[in-house]
């Protein structure tokens, strides 16, 4: 699994790949608590995300949560259809702002 | 000019002698008028006569009876003789010489109005009457101000009214005081027992809103012993076509009789409700949203809401702010209590969130679930203290062997002292669960010492590091029994969010991390995993199933689990296995 960050005109873009599991949830958390403390904006990069599991998921609402409490956006990206699974039996996929790919979730206001 | 004024402690002395008939004539109407005041039943239609007799007796022209208000602001005209009918007509209770004769308490002979500065002229210009002289009594009862009685224009004789005229109606006054006191005693007794008429309906109509007692092989008991007439609590049972049975109980925050207009409320919309859901979490939401649109009181309700299915011995059950049910299992007896995770209905519009109040599956695997109000635990015991949560544990299990319907009799009556009214409303309700299940026969233990249907064992250390060969092996294990992307991805997430309750839960805090042995079996149409660990048991309770309105990270697993499987459960491990978890999800149909 890697994490990529990158600044998109002012958007932090936290890109995953690979198996967001037990073993590296926590550094995606760190990852992506870390980005909400320094950017008023974030999108977390999802389309090379092979596995997301419930611990991969709870990192996510975390940050979804990290963000409403600043009044920062949050937005997910071109989701995989492994984790759209996982998210959609979680009935997440109402909760989180998902974009069909980084370029609309960096430009979307929020 | 004013006559001397007489004050009412002190009869005043008659100025002339009265004749022997006079006497006659005075006593006759006094014991006449006490006779008709003490037999009277409505005072209003015999005042009219009585002043008629007065005024005749005296020899005026008019006479009218002020009484004054409940709040003594205003005098109103309750009776009157004369050529004008004032009835009805209002008058401050500082107005005017009846006003006077209210506030001091005194009688008040006026020979000529004109000379009184407090005679208001308006009543004589509203009417055309013409007032002369007046002669007004005080009606008193004890220190309380009734109103007055006042006699107008004398037209005997000298035209003037007399001090025996003022005697003869102060004594009048005292019997007509003492007969409006009476009349008025009478109408709050009947007031009384029309409310307790009433109240005695709507207890009946309470008792009419709880179920029928259950058959007694019937799986689902429960008794309401209200505190008062009317209870604030309620339970319900609800059986539906196919078998399963709604159930609740509630606890209306508050006695009397706003707490039992809200318990009839909540009772009608659960029932109503009930009907055509199949979610307790939904459910209780939709009635703590209607609840909240016309609740502006403060009130609240606490509840238990549950569908239980005989058939699986399965109970959806939700808790919204409600004392915490208590699973009993016979055979070992212990207890499972299962508190409350939503806030109680009635407070705020979606308070629990889209999803609704938070769920759980609880298995009662042949236990008894009992749920019960605050009425229970916070009885009075023959001791003086309070029952509390391990006085209704003894007292469970002090009855357990009995029948269901004996049962609860003997719980409920247990804290209700002989010659003693509870201090609050008590209801208690049993779900029973038989213990064989039609639809979910316990599944025959496995035999792990032979490798008949296994399509890979595998044994690895519990560890993070190790959860990608877990899914790669579940991957070949699906793969190989002929299974799609999507079905595979699904089992993957199952036995991963297992090995993972398995790391976090099983092993936690123990100083050795073991194995997780998992069994990938093909059992007839389906495919199931046995996954066996060598830690001590696990607290069910810890790892139940998420409520997915909480937005909050972790306790995901067991949803995921429960979402994309057909069935998981711990089974009873065979010996020298800590936990055994058994998922089974059939095969696509093309490969069954």
């Amino acid at each position: 699994m890697t994490i990529e960050v990158s600044d998109v005109n002012g958007t932090a873009v936290v890109a995953l790949s690979g198996d967001v599991d037990l073993q590296t949830s926590p550094a995606v958390r760190q990852k992506l608590l870390a980005c909400l403390e320094t950017s008023k904006r974030l999108v977390a990069d999802l389309g090379a995300v092979s596995y997301i599991d419930s611990s991969g998921v709870a990192s996510l609402v975390e940050a979804f949560q990290v963000s409403r409490k600043k009044g920062a956006y949050f937005a997910l990206a071109s989701v995989s259809p492994a984790a759209m699974r996982v998210l959609s039996l979680a009935r997440l996929d109402k909760v989180f702002t998902i974009h069909p790919d980084v370029t609309a979730a960096t430009a979307a206001q929020g | 000019m004013t006559a001397a004024l007489t004050p009412l402690t002190a009869a005043p002395s008659p100025t002339q002698p009265l004749s022997a008939s006079q006497v006659k004539d005075h006593l006759s109407l006094i014991a006449e008028m006490t006779l008709v005041f003490s037999e009277s039943h409505s005072f209003e239609t015999v005042a009219k006569s009585a002043l008629e007799r007065i005024t005749k007796h005296v020899g005026a022209e008019a006479a009218s009876l002020f009484m004054l208000d409940d709040q003594g602001q205003v005098l109103v005209c309750t009776a009157c003789y004369g050529p004008v009918d004032i009835t009805g007509m209002k008058i401050a209770s500082t107005a005017g010489i009846v006003g006077r004769a209210v506030q001091q308490q005194e009688a008040q002979i006026v020979r000529d109005v004109r000379e009184d500065s407090d005679f208001g002229a308006m009543v004589d210009a509203k009417t055309g009457f013409v007032t002369k002289s007046i002669l007004v009594a005080p009606l008193t009862v004890g220190r309380e101000r009734l109103g007055a009685i006042e006699v107008i224009n004398k037209l005997e004789g000298d035209q003037l009214f007399s001090a025996n005229d003022l005697a003869l109606l102060h004594t009048l006054s005292r019997a007509a005081a003492l007969a409006i006191n009476n009349l008025r005693l009478a109408d709050r007794l009947v007031q009384q027992e029309r409310e307790r008429h009433e109240l005695e309906l709507a207890s009946e109509i309470q008792r009419d809103l709880l179920p029928q007692p259950s058959a007694k092989d019937f799986p689902i008991h429960g008794i309401n012993v209200p505190a008062r007439a009317v209870s604030g609590d309620f339970y319900d049972i609800l059986s539906l076509p196919d078998g399963r049975i709604w159930f609740n109980i509630a606890d209306v925050s508050g006695k009397g009789m706003n707490a039992a207009l809200l318990m009839a409320k909540t009772s009608s919309l659960f029932r109503c409700l009930a009907k055509s859901s199949e979610h307790p979490g939904q459910l209780l939401n939709a009635i703590n949203n209607e609840l909240c649109e016309t609740n502006s009181h403060g009130m609240f309700v606490t509840m238990v809401g549950g569908l239980f299915d005989p058939a699986t011995g399965v109970v959806r059950l939700t808790n919204a702010g409600h004392e915490p049910p208590l699973l009993f299992d016979i055979a070992r007896e212990s207890f499972m209590s299962i508190p409350a995770d939503g806030p109680p209905l009635g407070i705020a519009v979606g308070i629990a969130g889209p999803d609704g109040f938070p769920v759980s599956d609880i298995d009662l695997n042949g236990g008894t679930l009992y749920i019960f109000t605050d009425g229970l635990t916070e009885a009075t015991t023959f001791g003086g203290g309070m029952l509390g949560i391990d006085g209704v544990r003894a007292l469970i299990r002090d009855h357990a062997e009995e029948t269901p319907d004996l049962r609860i009799k003997n719980i409920s009556g247990a804290v209700k002292l002989p010659g003693k009214s509870l201090h609050d409303d008590l209801t208690l309700l049993i779900v029973e669960d038989s213990g064989t299940h039609s639809k979910r026969p316990e599944p025959a233990l496995p035999d792990l010492t032979t490798s008949a249907g296994v399509v890979l064992r595998l044994r690895v250390p519990a560890r993070a590091d190790r959860l990608k060969m877990v899914r790669t092996a579940a991957d070949q294990a699906a793969g190989y029994c002929g299974c799609d992307s999507a079905w595979t991805l699904d089992l993957v997430m199952a036995v991963d969010e297992a090995c993972q309750n398995i790391i976090r839960h099983a092993y936690a805090g123990q100083p050795e991390v073991g194995d997780i042995v998992l069994d990938f079996v093909r059992e007839g149409d389906s495919l199931s995993v046995l996954l066996m660990d060598f830690a001590p048991p696990v607290d069910l309770a810890k790892i139940k199933s998420r409520d997915l309105a909480d937005v909050r990270p972790g306790g995901l697993g067991v949803h995921l689990i429960k979402s994309v499987t057909d069935d998981a459960r711990f089974l009873p491990p065979p010996p020298g296995v800590g936990n055994l978890f058994k998922l089974t999800k059939r095969l696509p149909t093309k490969v069954q």
